[in-house]
């Protein structure tokens, strides 16, 4: 701190020079404080809508294993196997990219994932209505998954810009200005000082030629 | 953009998923297997989203982290339950992020 | 340190669309080009509801993304909204009064963001 103290030349356009870096910086804080501020909303959104989604998404997991386990008891485990791997597996997402705040997020858009049991693929066999039903469920699950994903990828993402935001703006807030600041407070205090010497000075010298004066 | 999906985890999982129309099924046996394989997806372009059961994240849990901070947007990699509905508070880094940045007083709904 | 906050005020708006489009473009093509680069793609569904909210003639003159102007003056948390049919749209799906100029808060801000995630963006002014 007394370093830098000490390399600061205390003239009064130094103090101006200063006086508008501390308006810049002041500027600077409020407006990336209004950035942080709507990105604490939208992670916080973010979070609330997510463990909404979960629930959702989840439980329609969880009923499709159900499912699937009622398919496998009727089956066979090695046919409902069998099945999965004869399906034809090439299911596609139509992925976008979207900005929030400069923060690039995935899209999902609709996923077109239920399918009419003869776009599956699998051969049909004895007890395929309960294939059918479980494969329709692990459909539905899958939307809604993908919705979840999306969502979960862009409050991390959000939470990162989060962070390196409140980061500048405590740097603003805690470090720059306060320094700034002082050195505008030290300034000031040298060039008063500097003034009162040379009003003294000033009165020593009036002094000095009022004493000639009297003299002569 | 068109792209596949990845199913990563126990049997019933990826048979339920394959059914789906799901192109990538890895069935979880061994750690240095299953790793190589993520780290596969993970850097295959045509992969959109990954669904990982929670158990295999928690088994991979240190190198996981790792290559998960690191990567971008895409693929979207997603920690699902199993059949059991396991889902550890561990796994769940949505609690850890939210009580990180927005601190504990924040209560959500 | 203070290139560094320079730096991050010089990109604080380079999120926003080099072009806002109309509502009538959009529903043709749903991507605008960002200002630094990137794409921006509109949520369909968002684009149907803007649809219902408005009378066709009116398509081709709101444009999208909606800003949200986050102004200081105006005190933390809490945004405006300038555009007639802009304000219009907004209050409908706030449910609140129209007007020439809306100014939203927090909880507001919250739930309009929610409904119209990809239709409407922050700009940041000072």
């Amino acid at each position: 701190m007394t370093k830098a103290v000490a390399t600061i030349s205390p003239t009064r356009m130094e103090l101006i020079r200063l006086r508008r870096r501390i308006e810049l910086a002041q500027k600077g804080h409020d407006l990336l404080e209004q950035k942080m501020d709507a990105l604490m909303m939208e992670f916080l959104g973010l979070a609330r809508r997510i463990r909404v989604k979960r629930k959702e998404a989840f439980g329609k997991l969880l009923e499709a294993h159900r499912k699937l386990l009622r398919c496998m008891a009727w089956m066979g485990t090695a046919e409902t196997i069998q099945a999965s791997l004869e399906t034809a597996r090439e299911l596609e997402l139509e992925v976008s990219s979207r900005s929030i705040m400069g923060v690039r997020v995935p899209m999902v858009e609709e996923v077109r994932a239920r399918r009419k049991p003869t776009e599956r693929g699998y051969s049909l066999h004895t007890g395929s209505a309960l294939l059918d039903e479980a494969a329709l469920q692990f459909e539905e699950t899958l939307s809604a998954l993908c919705g979840l994903a999306e969502m979960e990828e862009a409050v991390r993402r959000i939470g990162r810009e989060l962070e390196r935001t409140r980061r500048r703006v405590n740097a603003l807030e805690y470090v720059l200005l306060p320094r700034l600041k002082s050195m505008v407070a030290f300034i000031a205090f040298r060039l008063d000082e500097m003034e009162r010497d040379n009003f003294a000075r000033l009165k020593r010298i009036k002094a000095m030629l009022e004493g000639r004066e009297w003299r002569k | 953009m068109k792209c596949k999906i990845a199913a990563v985890g126990d049997l019933e999982t990826i048979t339920g998923f394959g059914l789906a129309g799901v192109t990538h099924l890895h069935l979880h046996r061994e750690r240095a297997e299953t790793l190589e394989k993520i780290k596969a997806l993970l850097s295959d372009p045509e992969v959109g989203l990954i669904l990982l059961t929670a158990r295999v994240k928690e088994e991979l849990s240190e190198e996981l982290g790792e290559l998960l901070k690191f990567k971008g947007p895409l693929p979207m990699v997603l920690t699902i339950p199993d059949k059991e509905g396991y889902y550890p508070p561990a796994v769940d880094e949505l609690e850890r992020l939210v009580r990180r940045t927005a601190g504990v007083e924040v209560v959500l709904g | 340190m203070e290139e560094i906050v320079l730096r991050e005020l010089v990109r604080l708006n380079a999120h926003l669309p080099k072009r806002r489009v109309s509502l009538k473009e959009a529903l043709e093509k749903p991507v605008v080009e960002l200002a630094d680069g990137g794409t921006h793609q509109f949520r369909r569904s968002e684009l149907e509801l803007l649809k219902s909210l408005l009378p066709e003639e009116d398509w081709d003159s709101l444009k999208i993304p909606i800003l949200i102007e986050m102004d200081p003056k105006l005190g933390r948390g809490a945004g405006r909204i300038r555009g007639k049919l802009e304000c219009r749209v907004v209050a409908k799906v706030l449910g609140k009064q129209e007007r020439e100029e809306l100014v939203l808060y927090l909880p507001e801000l919250a739930e309009l963001r929610g409904k119209l995630q990809t239709t409407t963006e922050y700009l940041f002014t000072a």
